[in-house]
C-alpha cells in the first residue's frame, strides 16, 4: 500500500517532496485537499478536517496509517 | 487623520497596554510589549548598518517576529521589502540586490512583489499616504473595531494580508496569524479566544475549501462571525449564495484590491442579491472610473509611487496620477463598479497572479524540454491551476517530478505547475509567438 500511495500521490502533486522528514511542513491547502480527494477515490474512505493534523501528514507513512485506520473502520 | 501602523501601535501600547495585540500559535504578545520589542529590533537593524530610506529585504514567516520586524523597519525609516518565505534563494539575493541598487524618494515605506497590472514579476513602490489610506479605507468601509480578532491565513508578503495587519491594530484589535489553511482545525479552534467578533479574509479558493472540508464547522461558528472578506479572484454566485446561507447574519465583502492600487471598492454580498462580479461603490480615498475600452482605471491617495528602476513599465500603468489596471468592468445604474475578467496573458492562481512566460522560462532549463507553453487548467477544489504542456528533447522522457522539482528550484512555489502533459508540439502564431489564444480556449 506505501508504494502505490507514493506513487499516487507523487504523480499528483509533483513539487511536494514526499522523502520530507516533515511533509505537513511541504503542504500547502491545496496539497492537503489533493491527497484527500485522490486517497478518498481510491480506498472509498472519507476525510474530515479533523484529519489535517501536523501528526497525520508528518510523512507518508503517517498518511499509509491513516488511511489503514480509515479502512480498519469500515 | 489615520496613524500609521506604528504610531498606532505605541499609541494603544500606552492606553491598553495589556491588551493582546497578535496571536500565533500558543504565542500572544501585548500591544506593550509589541512595541518595545518593534524599538529594540529598529535599533538593532540600524546597528546593523540600516539607513533611513533604504530597503531592507527580508522573508515574510508567518508569524509575530515578522510583524516586529515590519514594524522595526519602519520604525527605524526605512522600506519594508517582504518576500515569499519560501522563495529561492536566487530569487531572494536577485531581488535584494535590484532594490539595492536604487535610491528612493522619502516617503516610500514599502516595496512589495507582484506579477499585478503588466505581467512581470515587479517591486510595487508604496508610500506611507497610500498605506495609511488603505488603512482608512478599510476601517471606514469594512468597519475594524476594538473588539474585533482579525484571522490573516494568507501570505503576509502579499497585500491582501499583509494590509489588514494595519487596519486591525490601527482599530485597537487583535491578529492572529495563521500559516495557511492546511490546519482547519487551528483555523477553527480562533474561536474559541475569548474575542467577540471574528473577521478574515479569504481567497474564493479558500472559501470553497471550507465550504466543502467544513461547512457544519463554518455553520457553528456563524453568531461569531462579523465578516468575511473575499478577493484578488473571482467568486461564483453559488459559492456567495452557500456562504451567505452559512452566516446569515455576517457581512460578506467582495473587495477589488491590488498592489498597485490598494484597496479600493468593496460590496456586501449578503444583500439578498449576491451579484457575481459586483465590488460595490468606491472607498472613501479612492475614485474609479471606466475606460470606453472598459479598462478599470483607479485614483486616488492608495495608489503606488511606481515600480522599482522600471519606469517604462510604470509610465506603461501610472498616467497623470491614473493606475490603468488589466480588470475589465463596467459601472451600473446604481454607480456600481462590476468585473468583466482580465486583460492579457496573466493567470490568476488563487490570488497570486502568474505571468506564464516566467513558468515557461524557468521550465526550458530543464535538459530535457525542448519547448513547453504554460496554460491555466482547472483543478476540481481549487479552481485555476497551472498546468505544463511539454515538447521533450529527442529520446527524453522527462518526469511530472523531475520537471516540478527543477521549476521549484527557480520559482516561488505558487508558480509550479500542479498538472503537466507531454505533447508532440507547441501551436505558435505565424510569426512564431506562442498561441496563447489557442490554449484559452
Amino acid at each position: 500500500m506505501r508504494e502505490k500511495i507514493y506513487a499516487l500521490l507523487s504523480e499528483a502533486l509533483p513539487a511536494v517532496d514526499f522523502d520530507a522528514d516533515f511533509l505537513f511542513g511541504e503542504l500547502d491547502s491545496l496539497g492537503v485537499v489533493t491527497i484527500f480527494i485522490i486517497l478518498s477515490k481510491e480506498y472509498d474512505i472519507s476525510f474530515d478536517t479533523t484529519d489535517v493534523t501536523p501528526k497525520n501528514f508528518k510523512n507518508i507513512d503517517s498518511i499509509v496509517r491513516l488511511v489503514e485506520q480509515k479502512l480498519a473502520k469500515q | 487623520m489615520t496613524l500609521t501602523l506604528e504610531q498606532s501601535i505605541c499609541h494603544y501600547a500606552q492606553i491598553t497596554p495589556d491588551k493582546t495585540a497578535a496571536v500565533c500559535s500558543t504565542d500572544s504578545i501585548s500591544y506593550a510589549t509589541l512595541w518595545n520589542r518593534i524599538v529594540e529590533r529598529a535599533e538593532q537593524l540600524r546597528t546593523e548598518g540600516l539607513e533611513a530610506h533604504r530597503p531592507y529585504v527580508f522573508r515574510a514567516t508567518q508569524d509575530i517576529d515578522f510583524l516586529v520586524t515590519y514594524c522595526a523597519i519602519h520604525h527605524a525609516k526605512a522600506i519594508a521589502v517582504p518576500l515569499e518565505h519560501k522563495a529561492p534563494e536566487e530569487i531572494f539575493d536577485a531581488i535584494k540586490s535590484e532594490v539595492e541598487s536604487y535610491t528612493y524618494a522619502e516617503d516610500i515605506v514599502d516595496i512589495l512583489y507582484t506579477t499585478g497590472t503588466t505581467g512581470k514579476s515587479k517591486g510595487v513602490m508604496l508610500s506611507e499616504t497610500a498605506l495609511v489610506s488603505c488603512t482608512d479605507n478599510f476601517i471606514a468601509d469594512l468597519h475594524f473595531t476594538e473588539e474585533l480578532l482579525f484571522i490573516i491565513s494568507g501570505p503576509l508578503n502579499h497585500i491582501a494580508s499583509l494590509f489588514k495587519m494595519h487596519p486591525t491594530l490601527s482599530a485597537g484589535g487583535t491578529v492572529c496569524i495563521l500559516n495557511g489553511l492546511k490546519d482547519m482545525n487551528a483555523f477553527f479552534e480562533v474561536f474559541d479566544l475569548p474575542y467577540t467578533k471574528f473577521a478574515t479574509f479569504l481567497v474564493p479558493a479558500s472559501i470553497r475549501l471550507i465550504m466543502q472540508l467544513a461547512y457544519d464547522k463554518l455553520c457553528s461558528v456563524s453568531d461569531k462571525i462579523d465578516f468575511i472578506e473575499t478577493g484578488a479572484a473571482p467568486i461564483t454566485k453559488q459559492d456567495m449564495e452557500q456562504l451567505c446561507k452559512a452566516l446569515p447574519k455576517a457581512r460578506l465583502y467582495n473587495t477589488l484590491g491590488g498592489t498597485e492600487i490598494g484597496a479600493v471598492c468593496t460590496y456586501n454580498f449578503n444583500d439578498g442579491r449576491h451579484l457575481e462580479g459586483c465590488i460595490g461603490y468606491p472607498m472613501k480615498n479612492s475614485t474609479v472610473e471606466v475606460t470606453p475600452e472598459g479598462n478599470i482605471v483607479v485614483s486616488g491617495r492608495t495608489i503606488m509611487s511606481g515600480y522599482v528602476g522600471d519606469e517604462h513599465s510604470t509610465n506603461q500603468v501610472l498616467k497623470e496620477g491614473k493606475i490603468y489596471s488589466a480588470d475589465l468592468g463596467y459601472i451600473d445604474s446604481e454607480g456600481m463598479i462590476h468585473l468583466k475578467g482580465r486583460q492579457g496573458d496573466v493567470i490568476n492562481i488563487g490570488g497570486f497572479k502568474v505571468d506564464p512566460s516566467e513558468v515557461e522560462g524557468a521550465a526550458v532549463s530543464h535538459p530535457d524540454i525542448k519547448d513547453c507553453i504554460c496554460i491555466a487548467a482547472t483543478h476540481p477544489v481549487i479552481g485555476t491551476v497551472l498546468k505544463l504542456l511539454v515538447v521533450p528533447n529527442e529520446g527524453a522522457t522527462p518526469t511530472t517530478r523531475s520537471m516540478a522539482q527543477h521549476i521549484k528550484t527557480l520559482l516561488e512555489p505558487h508558480k509550479v505547475p500542479t498538472y503537466y502533459e507531454i505533447v508532440d508540439s507547441i501551436r505558435r502564431t505565424y510569426n512564431g509567438k506562442l498561441d496563447r489564444k489557442f490554449y484559452k480556449n
